[in-house]
């Protein structure tokens, strides 16, 4: 057999091997969402903390940021203040809303998380995980940018902190409040 | 002594009947959410299916299907709409297209090459050995003699 069929056959294997790696025990928060490019599915689902009824839908037409948290999740905990800030910067334009959908969690637990650490945008309940399912959601906290045309356009697993953060206030979501959100990049 | 010994049999099997009644008394509902949740992957535990898992994730999964199951829909859908959700990673076993051929026809192709590759090791091994002589050299006549002292003294 000659050098150059060796290191073949020994890098198909190594090649054969990482692939099982990967399949077996790869992080999955790690394997690109499918949904990126897909209509954002609708839900209607009831506030945190009061009985109301908060769907999507009423936003069509608007920049949507939906994230997913939980009280007992320390990642949101880590990125809670930099939600608020979002919020307060880009609220002021009309097309943008803030929607947080609260994962997993007790009632209670929520409630007591928001009111310690702040909230001034809507939150509801993903009681039965129906929502998380069909955002592809993996684990909290996970966040989504729906397009003014009701298309998912970004995806982010782990906390909008740091230069995730930076991207967010400087070029995604001025990008698509701007209609130009073919060029936003996560 | 045998007669208490049969009195003790048939009290343990009259008790344990019961249980058993209860674990094979499952519903088609039951039958059909099993035969789906074992096919989906539980992506918070990466190894286990949502079927095996005891993760808040599975279980809700557990309850999506069963819930998507009493609505009517096929195992084939319910599977299809993971699928859409989660992409191949979500299925336990990954569908034969793309890259994942490879995972697929890997292992026989490596059996193959591999024994393809014994096997012409093996080969050149047998044949790199010296041959046995075909015919024994008749003995001298000096060695025969000494061969026979040697045996006599």
């Amino acid at each position: 057999m000659t050098q150059g069929w060796k290191i073949v056959l020994v890098v198909g294997l190594l090649g054969l091997l990482a692939l099982f790696y990967q399949g077996l025990w790869g992080n999955p928060r790690l394997i690109p969402t499918v949904l990126i490019g897909t209509a954002a599915p609708n839900f209607t689902s009831p506030q945190v903390g009061s009985s109301e009824p908060l769907s999507l839908d009423q936003f069509r037409g608007k920049v949507v940021l939906l994230n997913f948290w939980a009280s007992w999740c320390l990642e949101c905990r880590l990125e809670h203040s930099n939600l608020l800030a979002l919020n307060e910067r880009f609220s002021q334009d009309q097309n943008f809303v803030m929607v947080g959908i609260n994962y997993q969690d007790k009632e209670e637990d929520a409630q007591q998380y928001l009111r310690t650490y702040g909230s001034t945008f809507p939150h509801v309940r993903d009681v039965k995980g129906a929502v998380s399912f069909d955002y592809g959601v993996y684990g909290v906290p996970e966040t989504f940018v729906i397009d003014q045309q009701g298309i998912i356009r970004c995806k982010t697993i782990g906390p909008i902190i740091g230069e995730v953060y930076a991207n967010y206030t400087q070029k995604i979501l001025p990008a698509l409040l701007a209609g130009s959100g073919d060029a936003v990049r996560c | 002594m045998l007669t208490r010994l049969l009195v003790a049999l048939a009290v343990l099997g009259a008790l344990s009947s019961p249980a058993v009644a209860t674990t094979v008394d499952e519903t088609d509902i039951d039958i059909k959410t099993r035969e789906v949740a074992k096919t989906l992957r539980c992506t918070v535990c990466q190894t286990e299916t949502v079927w095996e898992s005891g993760s808040p994730f599975a279980r809700q999964v557990r309850e999506n299907i069963r819930e998507r199951v009493e609505q009517g829909q096929s195992a084939e859908e319910i599977r299809a709409y993971f699928l859409s959700r989660y992409g191949d990673y979500i299925l336990m076993q990954p569908p034969a297209r793309g890259v994942n051929w490879l995972v697929w026809i890997g292992p026989f192709a490596v059996l193959i090459v591999g024994g393809f590759l014994l096997y012409r090791t093996l080969t050149r091994w047998v044949t790199s050995t010296p041959a046995a002589p075909q015919t024994v050299e008749p003995l001298d006549e000096a060695s025969r003699r000494r061969i026979e002292r040697e045996l006599l003294s």
